[in-house]
């Protein structure tokens, strides 16, 4: 294997140097973005991390539809993460209609997440995280030297996509998933056509964990305001009260009045800060430092096997923290197929109210926001969809402005290698948050 | 062995519909549909299969354009078969190859596209090729 780290060069650190670095398009992210980074000596004068997708209108084209009709249409925002998006409009749906629906129905829609959490993990663990920590350009290359660990990930990725396909109709896009429950419930037995695979999957979950945990990981800490779903009886998922680390409790009704988005020049995609307390961090390390005590027993002891503890603050150890959350997908669908018993009838009729609905979930990045208007005649009359990346936009800004320090001495290969690394800490799915990387560092010398 | 044709795209994205389109029209194969996720794509073959994957593409070649790649002979060019998705169709050839799970034959046919906006209806140009292009693989 390739270590890119350890062929570091150096560059004469100039006391008035000033230098930019630019990143027209950001590779192994999700989505077209870019990064544009100047400095001059150890400070960042400029930094804009850069959503150039087009804005894609989804809030409006959502105007006049029937209200029955957002999780199908949300679900098109990202062939990544639909189930994230169905499962916000549907909470949504239900809080407008004054609903809650629980029992095997919202069984069956953790199970479809925990689908979509594996998928969308291992992807990004092994396909485009973990050529940063070993110093390959990307999987391809990385394939040819680890073929067994790239041949997991496909097996591992493959069963969130069986899962996805198994409850939610299909794996991309899934068509089963309906405002009050499902279109049609799985049978036990295609259920238990899953559990070989994720006992299998729940071992190599665990297998990642480790190793993913003996990477080098950079010297960094930030002092984060994670914010996350969180539940009183579970790892929150699928739905829970709004909780952040300096002690925010708050249903999803009360989002509007705690949390705002803003547009700043050069990004597609809005800002999000807290009202009045600035940036906040969204994802696995958020839900990890409020949640870790309600992971699964497995996951919590391969989290502890590796010692990683709740309040993990090192945003590059966000792809262990990812890993723990594999094996806690895995276990929890085992223990959710154990006590299958199908809903019939498969959903709840939910009749719509003029009101006002809020619905949120943990998407695989983080807390995704949803804040339907719906008319009396059931047509949605305005939309507000907030996605976490647009949430993290911030903290990523932030991260990158930190990290630079005590690291402006290092040639613009490796730096820009680097900062794009700390940008993927995020997985950051730019189709989502356009609703928006190309990176630019810069350094000027003095005439 | 199948004769296995996969059309990708994304339906609601104007010309990003074309290997959708084909696949809608082509009945003498085997059929797939993948919209994003292309890292899929590797699981739909076997290694004995004999395999065509058409998607629209951004080249520079007047719109409508069809080129046809034998991607056991040679790489595909990774700009030409983007992906919103980090992980795009050419990049996961490119990952069957280095992992030796490419099937038998392996022809990848794509036709330039001129938008692909959400909500926009495909080009006239495009529109032409996924006929012709159907046409030829129903007759293959």
């Amino acid at each position: 294997m390739r270590t890119h780290q350890s062929s570091e060069r150096q560059v004469k650190n100039m006391p008035n140097e000033r230098r930019e670095i630019a990143v027209d398009y950001l590779a192994r992210v999700e989505g077209e973005g870019a990064m544009y980074l100047k400095i001059d000596g150890e400070e960042v004068t400029d930094l804009q991390f850069n959503i150039f997708e087009p804005p894609r209108f989804y809030e409006a084209f959502l105007r006049g539809r029937y209200f029955a009709e957002a999780p199908d249409i949300t679900a098109r925002i990202c062939g990544i993460c639909p189930v994230a998006y169905q499962t916000s409009a549907v909470n949504a749906m239900e809080n407008a209609a004054g609903m809650f629906i629980g029992g095997q129905i919202r069984e069956l829609r953790r199970l479809l997440y925990f689908g979509e959490w594996i998928e969308s993990h291992t992807l990004h663990v092994y396909m485009l995280h973990a050529p940063d920590f070993l110093g390959y350009p990307s999987a391809i290359e990385m394939a040819a030297d680890l073929p067994d660990a790239v041949t997991n990930a496909l097996r591992l990725k493959k069963l969130g996509n069986s899962i996805m396909t198994i409850v939610g109709g299909r794996e991309i896009h899934p068509v089963n998933v309906r405002v009050g429950g499902f279109y049609r419930s799985p049978t036990r037995r295609e259920l238990q056509s899953l559990v070989e695979e994720l006992e299998w999957s729940l071992e190599t979950a665990e297998a990642t964990v480790s190793l993913v945990a003996g990477f080098d990981f950079p010297d960094f800490e930030m002092d984060y305001e994670f914010v996350a779903l969180h539940h009183p009886d579970e790892y929150a998922i699928t739905d829970g009260r709004i909780i952040s680390s300096s002690g925010l409790d708050i249903d999803p009704t009360q989002w509007p009045e705690y949390f705002e988005e803003t547009h700043v020049e050069w990004s597609n995609a809005l800002h999000a800060n807290i009202i009045g307390g600035g940036s906040y961090y969204v994802g696995p390390m958020a839900r990890f430092a409020l949640n870790g005590d309600q992971l699964s027993p497995r996951a919590k002891a391969a989290a502890a096997g590796v010692g990683l503890v709740p309040g993990e603050s090192n945003p590059f150890k966000s792809i262990i923290v990812r890993a723990v959350e594999i094996v806690h997908a895995c276990e929890e669908s085992l223990a959710i197929i154990n006590g299958y018993e199908p809903p019939d009838p498969s959903f709840v009729d939910v009749e719509p109210r003029s009101v006002v609905g809020h619905g949120a979930s943990e998407a695989p990045r983080g807390l995704l926001y949803h804040r339907y208007e719906v008319d009396e005649a059931g047509l949605i009359a305005d939309a507000q969809i907030v996605p976490p990346t647009s949430q993290n936009q911030r903290s990523i800004e932030e991260d990158l402005r930190q990290f630079v320090k005590g690291r402006t001495h290092l040639d613009d290969e490796t730096l820009q290698w680097q900062l794009e690394q700390a940008i993927r800490n995020y997985d950051p799915c730019i189709s989502c948050a356009t609703h928006f990387l190309d990176l630019t560092v810069e350094r000027v010398q003095d005439a | 062995m199948k004769r296995l044709l996969i059309g990708i795209g994304n339906p609601d994205r104007g010309d990003d519909a074309a290997g959708w389109e084909v696949a809608g029209l082509v009945t003498s194969w085997d059929v797939s549909r993948l919209t994003a996720g292309s890292l899929s794509l590797i699981d739909l073959w076997q290694v004995d299969d004999e395999v065509v994957i058409v998607d629209a593409m951004k080249s520079g070649a007047p719109v409508g354009t069809v080129v046809r790649i034998d991607a056991i002979a040679q790489g595909l060019p990774r700009g030409a078969f983007s992906s919103t998705h980090a992980f795009g169709p050419a990049a996961v050839v490119e990952l069957a190859r280095t992992m030796g799970r490419l099937p038998r034959s392996l022809m990848v046919y794509g036709i330039e596209a001129a938008h692909m906006e959400h909500g926009a209806a495909m080009s006239r140009e495009v529109v032409a090729s996924v006929s012709a292009v159907a046409r030829e693989l129903q007759d293959a």
